[in-house]
């Protein structure tokens, strides 16, 4: 057996022996009562007590029946391709900004925390925009492009840009100037330094901008598609609601949330991927 | 300690040099690049008109009491809930899962449904605020309390402490900090809330007939195409929220006179 697949069958091991251990924890069962009670909850208060306010919502059944259903009443469920366009047409959108605004961010935040000169003179520029917030840009950015597709890339990238950068920068100056002092007195030169001490010692504060911009960008998305746009999820909500089709609003919130928990997912263990060193120094803390 | 003077001087220097590519930029001329967007000139004049008027204040007063009532309620429901899944590993076992697969849906998103559950559009858009700002609470107490030293809870226990001692002396005054650094991002997340949900809801106006909040000026300007208005309306919410933050940042230094040594 080679290193590398000794390596892998501990780790399948590891992961086998934690499951089994949450198993015959009482997190699992206590889980599931908190699931169970929540629907519950929810099937009981629309649609067999019918309380005053609550019997104007979507109940539990008729959300999944129409989600699940073949025919459905209000033609979108997991089978019809409309769902699926507007779930590929959000998720083209986030990642098209999420790339936006990583590529725009991630440089800028590192040039701010490096260069003490772009700090002084961009930063203040970069504090009079923050405290906008992104959602205000709406009629700009509508103004402003004349493709339709661009105002809502634009807008969906506006909030994780400023979270993208300021965590680069942060990252940057966390970063202990005695490892920089030592990396120059051993002969680094810029690039050195910069390729071995400064992108590595920024790198846990990246990502954990990175996560946070998943979260905004589908944060303003929705908001963007439900103001303009002609498909997606937002503007699903949004056309369900006028309409009334309302079991479509609750399958398009749930829709978004798993996506959106999945897209964090992705960016936490691509870090985690990118960082060995430091998920070993949190083991071992 | 370095002095700030440059550190002024140089921010001054860049926001006067973008003012003035702005101004070029959005003036008739050989620089021009932009014919919708006006130049901070003639929002500067559209703003010190909007100063006298009543309508512009009462925006800012909507606004504003729909921010912190949300908000006021977040803090209060958002510290309870936290720290009591804090303090009570059953109950956190049931309720935390559940709000971990509700919490990935933008509050946004639940606008609509919103709507069809509360009876007023006020009270709809203070509840899409007060859920931002509520996520963010429980996430930021439950953090708080974890991070306290295991060692403080296993020394208080070891000299006799009762659960409400050790809940008073040390679960609380622990979470603190976590809970000034929830409020200051939770009240980041209303403004942001509050602009979208005056948007899409139509902020109230068409029922009440006054005036519908910041965001809804910034839709009105904009459906009325008058550009200087929109941008006011942008930098207003801007010093809102930023007002507010500071607000709290001030309020928690008072609060933690324990932390300033560090």
């Amino acid at each position: 057996m080679t290193a590398q697949e000794e390596l892998r069958t501990s780790r399948w091991a590891l992961v086998r022996y934690r499951f089994a251990l949450w198993l015959r924890s009482p997190r699992p069962y206590l889980m599931l009562i908190g699931f169970a009670l929540f629907l519950l909850l929810w099937h009981l208060a629309v649609e067999v007590w019918r309380l005053p306010r609550f019997k104007d919502m979507p109940g539990l059944t008729t959300v999944v029946s129409a989600w699940l259903s073949r025919n459905p009443t209000f033609d979108v469920s997991i089978f019809t391709p409309d769902y699926y366009k507007h779930i590929w047409i959000s998720t083209e959108r986030v990642l098209k900004a999420f790339a936006l605004s990583s590529l725009l961010g991630i440089p800028l935040g590192l040039m701010l925390g490096w260069w003490v000169h772009a700090k002084r003179f961009l930063f203040p520029l970069f504090e009079l925009f923050r405290p906008i917030p992104p959602l205000s840009w709406v009629p700009l950015s509508i103004v402003l492009f004349t493709d339709p597709e661009a105002p809502i890339i634009f807008l969906t990238a506006i909030a994780p840009f400023f979270a993208t950068t300021l965590n680069a920068m942060l990252g940057v100056e966390s970063i202990d100037r005695n490892y920089i002092r030592a990396a120059s007195c051993l002969g680094a030169n810029q690039w050195q330094i910069f390729a071995h001490v400064i992108l590595p010692g920024a790198l846990p504060y990246v990502f954990t901008g990175l996560e946070i911009s998943m979260g905004l960008s589908w944060f303003s998305l929705v908001a963007g598609e439900m103001l303009s746009g002609n498909y997606g999820l937002g503007y699903l909500i949004i056309f369900s609601f006028m309409n009334i089709a309302y079991p479509n609003i609750v399958i398009g919130m749930v829709t978004l949330g798993l996506i959106g928990y999945v897209s964090s997912a992705l960016v936490r263990m691509t870090g985690n991927q990118l960082m060995q060193w430091r998920v070993r120094a949190l083991a071992l803390a | 300690m370095r002095r700030a003077g440059p550190e002024i001087l140089c921010g001054l220097v860049s926001v006067t040099v973008f003012l003035l590519f702005w101004e070029a930029a959005s003036t008739p001329g050989a620089w021009q690049l932009t014919e919708v967007i006006p130049p901070p000139s003639t929002v500067l004049r559209r703003w010190s008109e909007l100063l006298w008027s009543p309508d512009y204040w009462r925006s800012w007063t909507v606004t504003t009491s729909r921010v912190l009532v949300g908000f006021a309620i977040a803090v209060v429901l958002g510290v309870a809930l936290g720290l009591l899944m804090a303090v009570n590993r059953t109950l956190y076992g049931i309720a935390f899962p559940t709000f971990e697969v509700l919490r990935p849906i933008p509050p946004l998103a639940w606008v609509p449904a919103s709507i069809i559950f509360w009876p007023t559009q006020e009270l709809s858009i203070t509840f899409v605020i007060f859920l931002g700002a509520f996520t963010t609470m429980v996430i930021n107490v439950l953090g708080g309390a974890r991070a306290i030293d295991l060692r403080y809870f296993q020394a208080a226990r070891s000299m006799g402490s009762g659960a409400w001692d050790i809940f008073r002396r040390i679960t609380f005054p622990g979470t603190v900090p976590s809970i000034l650094v929830g409020a200051e991002v939770g009240m980041g997340i209303t403004w942001a809330i509050v602009v979208a949900g005056e948007m899409i809801a139509g902020g109230g106006a068409s029922l009440s007939g006054t005036a519908g909040g910041l965001g809804y000026f910034i839709w009105t300007s904009y459906v009325g195409s008058s550009f200087p208005d929109i941008i006011v309306g942008m930098f207003s919410i801007g010093i809102g929220g930023f007002l507010s933050s500071a607000a709290l940042r001030a309020i928690g230094k008072l609060a933690t006179p324990y932390l300033r040594q560090r």
